[in-house]
């Protein structure tokens, strides 16, 4: 089977504006793949074409063998993005179910609740937005990308606006929702800017150049899975750290 | 509550009705030491005591006026809340019309008064226009401006769902302006009530207004300003229940 995800030559740019230059990768079944560039290097933009929210000016896209619309219909893409963005009117479990009510879906009444005990608040259900840290917000927002039981989760920095300790601790816990039993989801996509973070998640980081963004390098990262805290100490773990920050600094 | 909050509390209430109370009785022994003629500015007790003494009938004008204020209140936010979901979706519209708003929002309301009553009769129909004109206003700008103030990624979240646009609108965009049309629809509760006053003043035979305006034809300074403190309380009631509605339905609404 081909790649889950396939990227040729995507450019885009706004009026004179060049924003992305001949992007191409591939991203395989049951991948976990990091972008990390500089901020305002198009890192999002990307995002968004992949996830067909914006049309690249030049390229192609092949998602699961078919363009992204098709991907769209089919409910393929999970987003989750900088900010929670949680419906302040709606309690926790009601933003979760959100988009199960969006796509008229009564199948599953059990799954936000489920969802919400997974990302460890299954005693916040009825709790609003506001009353909740910023980092039990983003595990609701994470609980809402699953409701729907996507194939591919696209995240564009999730966790950039969290404090260290909560941002550890939710890169953990990604990676065991992942890669659980019963998960849906086959291939993540990750945005980040920081070094160690795509690393430490990821099966292959992608370093996209200052703007014009094109694909610097492409570093894949044979570190064992599951990963745990005490990889962040391995010789090997340093050295790809230092590999990519040397790769950034190239720029 | 902690017995600070307690305390605090009772301070911001303290602290303005002894004020209140300290005004009223200089004011009061001013008047009767310099004997200031009563068509001026007459004693508090006077006016508490033709405030008591003709309650019925002044609650009786007030009612109208409220009614009045009311109606025309819930007529313009009605109108101005559609007028607000066009102009936020089509731009088009919005700047064909716009100036006209404008217009219609810089003629002031007191030369428009009586084209309204020749329009709509010296009853209250005209004095509901008059409330209805000013406080149509607020609710339009706001909305607009509510509206359109979604956060982007929210409206990317449901763009990659691919939401209707009709579920975007129940969804986001109308629970989002909630918040910018209470404060809108809290500035027009007290305008209407203006409104309706101004429109008594051009020609009416019941109302706050007309209290006011006929007291002041026979020079009844005590009658008149009873009226002033009912027009008061009748803008301040309005408000107060705008604002017990607005702490229901906005209720993630930190203050």
């Amino acid at each position: 089977m081909g790649p889950i995800i396939s990227v040729r030559n995507i450019e885009k740019h706004y009026d004179n504006l060049n924003v992305l230059k001949k992007i191409s990768f591939d991203i395989e079944e049951g991948e976990f793949v990091s972008i990390l560039g500089p901020s305002g290097c198009g890192k999002t933009t990307l995002l968004k074409i992949l996830g067909g929210l914006i049309q690249p000016s030049r390229g192609t896209l092949v998602i699961k063998g078919g363009s992204v619309k098709i991907a769209r219909e089919r409910r393929e893409f999970g987003f989750v993005f900088q900010k929670p963005v949680l419906l302040p009117w709606r309690t926790v479990l009601e933003n979760t179910r959100l988009p199960l009510e969006i796509l008229g879906r009564s199948d599953a009444p059990e799954m936000p609740a489920n969802l919400l005990k997974l990302v460890g608040l299954e005693r916040f259900g009825n709790f609003y937005p506001n009353e909740l840290s910023g980092g039990m917000q983003q595990r609701v927002a994470i609980a809402r990308a699953l409701s729907f039981e996507p194939s591919i989760l696209l995240m564009d920095e999730p966790f950039g606006a969290l404090d260290e300790v909560t941002r550890d601790r939710l890169n953990l816990e990604l990676l065991r929702i992942w890669k659980k039993e019963k998960s849906t989801i086959s291939s993540i996509l990750f945005i980040t800017h920081s070094v160690p973070e795509s690393v430490f998640m990821s099966d292959k980081v992608i370093v996209l150049s200052d703007r014009p963004g094109s694909v610097q390098q492409i570093v894949d990262i044979d570190l064992p899975r599951p990963r745990t805290t005490k990889m962040k100490y391995s010789k090997k773990y340093l050295e790809l750290v230092q590999c990519l920050r040397k790769t950034l600094k190239e720029d | 509550m902690s017995k600070k909050n307690i305390k605090g509390r009772l301070k911001q209430v303290l602290i303005p009705t002894s004020l209140f109370f300290l005004i009223i009785i200089v004011w009061e022994l001013v008047i009767s030491i310099i004997h200031y003629p009563e068509y001026l500015l007459p004693r508090p007790s006077v006016i508490f005591n033709e405030l008591v003494i003709n309650f019925d009938s002044l609650l009786y004008h007030t009612g109208i006026t409220l009614l009045e204020a009311v109606i025309g209140f819930v007529i313009a936010n009605i109108l101005a809340f559609i007028i607000a979901v066009v102009f936020a979706h089509s731009k088009t519209i919005k700047t064909g019309l716009h100036p006209f708003v404008i217009a219609l929002q810089t003629t002031p309301i007191i030369a428009m008064a009586p084209l309204l009553v020749l329009w709509f009769g010296t009853d209250i129909g005209s004095k509901i226009a008059a409330a209805a004109l000013v406080s149509f206003f607020p609710t339009i700008v706001n909305g607009v401006k509510g509206l359109k103030s979604v956060d982007d990624e929210a409206l990317d979240l449901f763009k990659s769902l691919s939401a209707t646009k009709w579920q975007i609108f129940t969804k986001l965009k109308f629970p989002n302006a909630l918040p910018y049309f209470f404060s809108a629809l809290k500035t027009s509760a007290t305008l209407s009530v203006i409104g309706a006053i101004v429109g008594e003043f051009v020609g009416a035979n019941k109302g706050i207004g007309y209290v006011i305006l006929v007291s002041t034809y026979h020079l009844q300074t005590v009658k008149m300003f009873t009226g002033i403190i009912m027009a008061a309380v009748a803008g301040m009631i309005f408000f107060w229940l705008v604002a017990m509605i607005e702490k229901k339905i906005v209720f993630w609404q930190k203050s």
